[in-house]
């Protein structure tokens, strides 16, 4: 029954879109109860529709014919519903925030209907059965980012931090929208060549006529294919090298940051790898062909990530900067899943990835939602004046405690009891060193311990700093009020206890591609059983962060300002984040592309086009002609008269010669 | 009468009009001279139409007599317009539309 309104969970935040954006200001707080209850119209539809298909292990695929043989159409299978009720929940929890959050703020029904929105947009991307659509919807969500970005567009940094946003996800989009288009012709190439027929009722770029296609795309083509999908999702979802926006995208209001720069848009990337993930799995696990396999790559890119940009949140003093660096760590572990899963377990790398996602998802959001109710609190983002909150706020510093223990991953091994973090990254984790087992490989895996252990201590130390010790600065903070705190504890009981659900959770990814393509999935590798100390070495590293940080900012036993200095060429590197603005803004972005190709483009176009062809030869040459041409208006009726008379009679000469007659 | 006594009759109407048109100056007559041309056109329509037995020429022929009238008003109009501003209808004197 509720799968007759599938298409409602994009529509509904849509109508409430246009008409908070029209009537927000006449309405109670901008109109923020539009989005709301639209939002909560989608997650009840999204909680329906899982209600019905989880128990017959359906899907929900509605189409319908667009142009030249594509199509609009929705495919609810357990990955994409998983996702909606994710994204519509989340979502639906930080408007109620944002009512607090936002309530002294002018622009209430901008606000409002830019991240409902979003919202509409993230739906669509999920629940698309196309990739055209996906890309679409793709687009608009990096539209949403940029508009959110840029919300206080006054200020110069916020401004210059959206165009930074729209113009780096820009270079993934690229490779996104050209792999799009070599996957058409590839398609086109198999349905001419190779007698590959698209079943009735279906369309070429559907992801099922896509993934029974793959067998007869060109296993080299399938890796680029894959490659340049990849390198969308490396844009929108800020892996190394096109990682630099998403620090730079907190210039918006927390709440955008929780709801786009962690919880749901960015992981869009790791979704569309989740989405084709068939795909990525197909591609040549050799290097012999020249090309080495997207999943080796998405492993390795992922893997990097998760430890370089966790050295970046160690020394980062901006509190939504160290969560937007742990953001883009953990988006590396999820890539890292999929990469180094993929090649041990086949498609239950996705469950495994997509538990990942979604546990991060509500710690994540959770955080940020603390950092929003702290800075609410305190009026400044610098941790170093922070400090001795917990007196004043319990109820942020117990939920952000507990928000900072998943992140960490802290847990009990062997008895599982632990919380979401502890579930899902251990997995991601301890597959990683199956990986190496199996491939002989384990940089991956040092990757994804060492990067553990620097979550544990960064995400302490913010927790540590903010806290606890005594006040740095003279400020009178209070506690946020109910409507803030409330979707606060909503959330820390997710991050505290949706860990329990992994097991079913696998269980239920894993049949995901079997159902879309009705092949069976491929048996299950027996469970390798891990010595005690891999299973007990994540969550030891968890451990010994939090004793570190414990050490060093609480009882304050190093001293630290020796290392935390400008003398000291490590931190100043880290504080710099690598020099990659410099590079990325200074050296690709003025000195080449505006000084280089810009100014030459400018030379080409105005000296040499405008000047030399269009000013001298097209304009000129018509002028002249011109002022030849006019004399030919005399003005005297009779001139015209006979000229017309003339014509009637040339044109009576020319009917005689051409069709004879008497 | 044949037809092409007719036609001969209409070709005759439409020279004197052309020449009219290109030789006169005065607005007035150019503008009879014009009648002239349509009423050349006209007799084609009706002597075809007797001829063939069919009666839609005729009912061209109509409609276009009723167009000539309104053609005729409206000219006849914008001369006294002109007139009024410029007191000539001398069209060698009008000739401000042009480069």
């Amino acid at each position: 029954m509720f799968s007759d309104y599938a298409a409602f969970i994009v529509l509904l935040p849509v109508i409430a879109f246009v008409l908070t954006l029209f009537l927000g200001k006449k309405l109670y707080s901008g109109g923020a109860l539009l989005p709301i209850a639209a939002i909560a119209g989608s997650f009840i539809i999204s909680f329906g529709i899982f209600l019905e298909i989880y128990p017959k292990d359906g899907i929900v695929q509605q189409s319908w014919p667009w142009f030249a043989g594509m199509n609009i159409g929705i495919l609810i299978d357990p990955l994409a519903v998983v996702m909606l009720m994710m994204v519509s929940f989340v979502s639906l929890l930080i408007h109620i925030y944002a009512v607090g959050y936002m309530a002294h703020d002018p622009a209430k029904p901008r606000y409002f209907a830019e991240t409902s929105l979003f919202t509409a947009a993230m739906l669509s991307v999920v629940l698309s059965d196309n990739i055209l659509q996906f890309f679409i919807s793709w687009e608009l969500v990096g539209l949403c980012s940029f508009l959110l970005i840029g919300f206080w567009y006054h200020k110069p940094s916020a401004a210059a931090a959206a165009k930074k946003a729209f113009l780096v996800t820009r270079v993934g989009d690229v490779l996104f929208l050209a792999g799009i288009v070599l996957l058409y012709v590839n398609m086109s190439e198999i349905i001419a060549g190779r007698g590959f027929t698209v079943p009735a009722g279906n369309f070429i770029l559907q992801f099922k006529t896509m993934f029974a296609a793959i067998p007869l795309i060109n296993p080299t083509q399938l890796t680029y294919i894959t490659l340049l999908f990849f390198g969308g999702a490396i844009g929108k979802s800020g892996q190394f090298p096109l990682h630099g926006w998403l620090p730079d995208a907190m210039e918006g209001p927390t709440t955008v940051s929780a709801l786009i720069h962690a919880a749901t848009m960015v992981t869009a990337g790791v979704y569309l790898v989740a989405r084709t993930f068939p795909m990525f799995a197909a591609t040549p696990s050799t290097i012999s062909a020249g090309v080495p396999d997207s999943l080796l790559i998405v492993a390795y890119v992922g893997g990097f990530t998760a430890l370089f940009a966790a050295t970046m949140g160690l020394v980062m003093n901006d509190i939504k900067r160290v969560l937007a660096y742990s953001t883009v760590s953990q988006l590396g572990y999820m890539m890292l899943a999929l990469g180094t899963a993929g090649a041990v377990v086949g498609a239950q790398a996705v469950g495994i990835s997509m538990f990942h996602l979604i546990s991060h998802a509500f710690f994540k959001a959770l955080l940020f939602l603390c950092a929003g109710s702290v800075i609410h609190a305190v009026g400044t983002n610098d941790i170093r004046e922070m400090g001795g909150l917990f007196s004043k706020m319990k109820i942020t510093g117990t939920t952000m405690l507990i928000a900072a223990l998943a992140l960490a991953g802290i847990g009990i091994p062997f008895i599982n009891i632990g919380t979401a973090g502890f579930f899902s990254k251990d997995m991601i984790i301890e597959k990683a060193f199956e990986y190496g087992q199996l491939k002989g490989d384990f940089i991956p895996y040092a990757f994804a311990i060492i990067a553990a252990l620097l979550t544990s201590i960064y995400i302490f130390r913010l927790w540590f700093m903010t806290f606890t010790g005594t006040p740095r600065s003279e400020r009178h903070s209070h506690e946020s009020p109910g409507v803030m705190t409330r979707p606060l504890m909503i959330l820390a009981l997710f991050a505290l206890f949706f860990g329990f659900a992994h097991l079913g959770f696998y269980d239920y990814l894993n049949k995901n591609f079997e159902l879309l393509t009705g092949e069976k999935a491929a048996p299950e590798s027996g469970g390798v059983q891990m010595s005690p100390i891999v299973v007990l070495l994540p969550v030891l590293v968890g451990v010994l962060g939090f004793l570190i940080s414990y050490a060093i900012y609480h009882k304050k036993m190093l001293d630290m300002s020796k290392l935390v200095s400008s003398q000291n060429p490590l931190y100043k590197l880290l504080l710099n984040r690598y020099y990659e603005p410099k590079i990325g803004a200074d050296i690709i972005g003025v000195k080449l592309t505006h000084d280089v190709v810009a100014q030459s483009g400018e030379f080409v176009d105005r000296k040499i086009i405008d000047r030399l062809v269009i000013d001298n030869i097209i304009s000129n040459t018509l002028f002249k002609l011109g002022e030849f041409i006019r004399k030919l208006q005399t003005g005297v009726v009779q001139n015209y008269a006979s000229i017309t008379l003339l014509g009637l009679g040339l044109l009576i000469l020319l009917l005689r010669i051409k069709f004879g007659g008497t | 009468m044949s037809l092409y006594t007719y036609l001969l009759i209409s070709a005759i109407i439409f020279a004197i009009g052309s020449y009219g048109i290109i030789t006169q100056r005065s607005g007035i007559k150019i503008l009879m001279c014009i009648e002239l041309l349509l009423n050349s056109a006209n007799l084609n329509l009706v002597a075809f139409s007797s001829f063939n037995g069919n009666a839609t020429g005729q009912v061209f022929a109509i409609f276009s007599i009723a167009i000539a009238a309104a053609e005729a008003a409206i000219g006849f109009a914008i001369l006294v317009a002109l007139f009024r501003v410029r007191d000539t209808i001398n069209l060698d004197d009008i000739n401000i539309l042009r480069w």
